[in-house]
């Protein structure tokens, strides 16, 4: 009885064990035989998306693909994402030592005590936007809310910017779900979106959607953040420099040509064909590069900018006190080297 | 007395099980978005007492929704099933059917059938949770004694009499067996329906709440929800639990103890 026991214990554990290679190994294909024989000393890393490959990461996989991180002296792999994908967590337990997270999420796990640091954020205006059908004649967010369905993900920072700002008595609101297919299906519902993903989306299935950006309305948190622990850049702050400097590189080249990553990209994700990874590298060009990364590098971030989202996500209540900016906005990340400050 | 000492070996070993895990998770200082100690999540769970308590609301709405309707359909479908051996065996696999289907994946067709809302998250919780009464329910109208059913039929009852006086109370301790399963499942029947067809203000469930706590990193508030919806179900089992045994108490061993 009791051998069975061990036995079925043992097998429990293998299953366990087998399950976490098996998973390795799959990351390790997503990451798309990068150069694993090239440089003998490079420092392997591990960045882990929110998302599953997409424009929003072009830059990314233009530095490992064009060799930005092998020069640095990085073999980095890159673990695509999705829904549900605790990246924050992978970050903060150590499980990656790079993660993709929103700046909003950042300052909320900062004021749990999480000590993540902001390196780099691919969007200076944020993304997220809200469309709704064409049809109905909205001329801004308000007028969308002003009736119909919208869906949200719950617990969205935006979300309850947006409540305290319009109120949603007259809206059904309700769990987004990753899709545009009920956008598509009925004319009075409106979602979230990204302006870079279900927009595109949404038109290739004959819909005609109006897009407006959550920025405009007042809350526009740097989207798309490369964030790290702060043990990582207290042990090794050369590695994280020459990380930081590789994916500005990747994003310069991506910014330039972004047939090369997309490419890539498209082998990873099938859900989106050529054409509307060509269309929404095009279409987040002006959210990434802007007049301040002009004078400052692409990826900069700014005080005034993370002070104004603290503020901002306290007065929703989401948190209960700002973080002290100075404390994890590094200046070494708020200006490319070698650029001058306007 | 004997209650008060039923009681406490549990009770003794939830008061060992949290001292360990507030230990574990003070003495190697996790972080309270990885894993909050039980302090932590009691504290969360008194400050968001309110939306708790509405979400419990709503989630056990629909819960006690889907539960009602998986007794009700259940039941008669048993009895459809038993009564030809033609119909069992034309039918039986298609109720088998449900049992299989994976709710996350239909919700989706929930929502354009029924819009989102109460009514979609209690068919969901309906199709989690039925196939158990079915299927005890039947069992146990099968296995009626049959010296039993010789009798009712040497005095000539008829098909319905034998129904109400023999089949139905000799497959009650099968039915209240599928009913405690189901009580369990009609909760996360509910969450699940929550999470795809259920509406994020207003009338929102516990689904939502687990899913705004996680949203914000707020892991003691998972706990928190996860818990309450954990006490949601074991309500519904007892008082399911409870019903059984009064009824079976006079003349099945199951409930009277010996």
């Amino acid at each position: 009885m009791r051998g069975r026991l061990v036995g079925l214990l043992g097998s429990l554990v293998l299953l366990v064990v087998a399950g976490a290679c098996s998973r390795s190994k799959e990351g390790a294909q997503q990451a798309g035989g990068s150069d694993a024989g090239g440089a003998q000393a490079a420092a392997r890393v591990k960045l882990a998306l929110n998302w599953v490959p997409e424009p929003e990461f072009g830059g990314f996989y233009a530095a490992r693909d064009q060799g930005a991180f092998k020069q640095h002296g990085l073999e980095v792999e890159i673990l695509g994402g999705g829904a549900g994908v605790p990246v924050l967590q992978m970050v903060a337990t150590g499980q990656v030592e790079f993660g993709i997270v929103g700046g909003d999420e950042l300052l909320t796990a900062r004021a749990r005590g999480v000590d993540l640091i902001p390196l780099f954020a691919v969007y200076q205006t944020s993304p997220q936007a809200i469309m709704a059908h064409a049809s109905r004649g909205a001329k801004n967010i308000q007028d969308v809310l002003s009736s119909g369905t919208i869906a949200l993900e719950p617990g969205l920072p935006y979300a309850a910017f947006l409540k305290k700002k319009y109120g949603f008595d007259k809206v059904k609101v309700v769990p987004y779900d990753g899709g545009v297919a009920q956008f598509v299906t009925n004319k009075d519902f409106a979602q979230q979106c990204f302006i870079t993903s279900e927009p595109i989306a949404a038109r290739k299935q004959g819909a005609e959607p109006v897009v407006f950006l959550v920025a405009d309305e007042g809350f526009n948190p740097y989207t798309a953040v490369v964030a790290t622990r702060r043990e990582l850049w207290k042990t090794q702050p050369e590695r994280v420099k020459r990380f930081v400097a590789a994916v500005r590189e990747g994003w310069r080249a991506y910014l330039d040509n972004p047939a090369p990553a997309n490419t890539v990209m498209a082998k990873l994700n099938t859900t989106l064909d050529a054409e509307t990874f060509a269309a929404a590298a095009q279409a987040q060009k002006p959210l990434i590069e802007t007049e301040e990364t002009r004078t400052r590098g692409l990826g900069s971030m700014s005080r005034e900018r993370w002070e104004t989202l603290g503020r901002q996500l306290v007065e929703l209540g989401l948190i209960e006190k700002a973080p002290v900016v100075d404390e994890f906005l590094l200046p070494e990340f708020t200006q490319a080297p070698g650029k001058t400050s306007p | 007395m004997k209650a008060l000492r039923d009681a406490l070996a549990p009770l003794a070993a939830l008061v060992i099980l949290l001292a360990l895990w507030e230990t574990v998770a003070r003495v190697f200082s996790f972080n309270p978005m990885v894993l909050p100690p039980p302090s932590t999540i009691g504290l969360e769970a008194s400050r968001s007492a309110g939306s708790l308590l509405s979400g419990a609301l709503s989630t056990g709405r629909s819960a006690l929704v889907g539960f009602g309707l998986s007794t009700g359909v259940g039941v008669l479908a048993a009895i459809i099933l038993s009564s030809s051996r033609v119909l069992e065996r034309a039918l039986y696999p298609y109720a088998l059917f449900l049992q299989m289907v994976p709710i996350i994946a239909i919700a989706p067709v929930l929502v354009v059938w029924f819009g989102h809302g109460a009514r979609a998250v209690a068919v969901s919780s309906f199709i989690v949770s039925v196939f158990p009464v079915i299927a005890n329910t039947h069992t146990g109208m099968r296995s009626v004694d049959p010296a039993l059913r010789d009798m009712f039929r040497l005095y000539g009852a008829r098909r319905v009499a034998t129904l109400w006086k023999l089949e139905l109370p000799a497959s009650l301790p099968h039915l209240f067996t599928g009913l405690r399963v189901a009580s369990g499942l009609s909760v996360v029947g509910a969450i699940v329906g929550e999470w795809v067809a259920g509406v994020v203000e207003g009338d929102s469930g516990l689904g939502i709440l687990v899913l705004v706590a996680n949203r914000q990193g707020n892991t003691a508030l998972v706990f928190a929800a996860v818990l309450a919806a954990s006490a949601l179900g074991l309500l519904l089992f007892g008082a399911v639990s409870l019903t059984g045994e009064r009824m079976l108490r006079r003349w099945h061993p199951s409930a009277s103890g010996s």
